[in-house]
């Protein structure tokens, strides 16, 4: 055995571990987070309102796009909070997890599913999009994407707004999670990569695409308009 | 003009308005392109337009008024699921493990139950029993919140509690 093998014998087993690359990255918010969890998994119910309180908004800008009232889009909220919260429980039980729960990420999966799940049961869907009391107004008289290309301008607003509104929930379901918390939760892009287990670029990637599609989803309903 | 296709992403993370959309260097080269390429500057417009018409409208009065107490009410159910699947253990433990196990629709029952088997009470009795004295859970939350005991570590013990516990645990899959 020459001296340089057996130096690296020694490398082996004395390797230094290599870094876990943890897609999104740990946010300062997230740090705070994880220690309210913490709290709420030992019976903290200040946590728990806590928690709710910085998510809320979050939970509502998903849920709100598949809700046809207010107190839907609240209920839908709730379950989401509850869902989560109690399948984070049942994780510690289980002794599941060794890093601290993704609470954010399980709020939004959570929320996708319940929402969708509650439009479909519904079935009322085509009608609710461009009926819905939470829909974009509609009714116009709202400073609302002032100053316009000319290419929106043949197209009465209100037409716009329904037609963005069908193709968002048409977006594949990355870009449409991407995209609506950016515009509806308006979220950072480390949160939007941490919340959906990506990394930051791939965010920005995908909120690229959304948006390209969503400018042809407009660009065919304007040729479509024209004789 | 085919420079604007190096772009296009710029264009797009700087009509999102997020904070973190482009680093400084990210930026400044956007901005420099910007003041010289009128195409790009009308893309840039069309796509903050488009992203601004798309965006969810503010909550209404009503919305916000629905969600005012969201934490308080959120937190209260979750006590009321709490106390509900107390009683629901209860009321498993005071029926035999197995009849509970068969008298919820669908259910496999694990091996592991039938070793646990209480002496002397027929099966179809203690499926009446449990019937008679048990209302029926709401199904969302038990199929969701069964709380769950490691099955390997059942085998250590012998008493009814375990059984209950594997039962429930059976539901949960």
């Amino acid at each position: 055995m020459t001296p340089a093998r057996h130096m690296d014998e020694r490398d082996e087993t004395r390797r230094t571990p290599s870094l876990r690359v943890v897609a999104g990255g740990v946010t300062p918010a997230r740090r705070e987070e994880d220690a309210l969890v913490a709290a709420f998994l030992v019976g903290d119910d200040d946590a728990f309102g806590e928690l709710v309180r910085r998510n809320e908004r979050m939970v509502l800008s998903i849920v709100r796009r598949y809700a046809r009232s207010a107190d839907d889009a609240r209920d839908l909220a709730q379950r989401t909070f509850l869902r989560a919260f109690e399948a984070s429980r049942r994780a510690l039980r289980r002794g599941l997890r060794r890093e601290p729960v993704p609470v954010r990420r399980w709020l939004v999966r959570v929320a996708v599913n319940l929402a969708k799940n509650h439009a479909r049961d519904e079935a009322r869907r085509a009608h609710a999009l461009t009926a819905s009391p939470v829909a974009p107004a509609a009714q116009g008289g709202e400073a609302r994407g002032e100053g316009a290309a000319d290419a929106l301008e043949s197209m009465s607003r209100a037409e716009e707004a329904a037609r963005l509104r069908v193709a968002v929930l048409e977006l594949p379901r990355r870009q449409r999670e991407v995209l609506t918390l950016r515009i509806d939760a308006e979220l950072p892009f480390a949160e939007i990569a941490d919340a959906l287990g990506i990394t930051e670029n791939a965010a920005k990637v995908t909120f690229h695409h959304a948006t390209r599609r969503l400018r042809a989803a407009l660009a065919d309903a304007e040729r479509e308009r024209l004789p | 003009m085919n420079a604007c296709q190096d772009y296009e992403l710029l264009v797009s993370l700087r009509a999102s308005g997020a904070p973190d959309a482009l680093d400084a260097a990210e930026a400044a080269r956007l901005d420099a392109h910007l003041a010289a390429c009128a195409a790009c500057r009308a893309e840039l417009e069309a796509s903050a337009a488009v992203l601004s018409l798309a965006a969810l409208p503010p909550p209404s009065e009503a919305e916000r008024r629905a969600v005012r107490d969201l934490p308080a009410r959120t937190l209260a159910e979750l006590h009321r699921n709490d106390r509900r699947r107390s009683t629901v253990r209860r009321a498993l433990v005071a029926a035999a493990g197995i009849a509970v196990a068969a008298g919820l629709a669908g259910v496999i029952v694990a091996p592991a139950l039938f070793k646990k088997a209480p002496q002397g009470i027929p099966v179809q009795f203690a499926e009446t029993a449990q019937q008679a004295s048990w209302e029926v859970p709401d199904m969302d939350t038990l199929w969701s919140d069964a709380q769950v005991v490691d099955l390997d570590s059942s085998s250590a013990q012998s008493d009814g509690d375990t059984s209950t516990d594997a039962a429930v645990a059976a539901l949960d899959y």
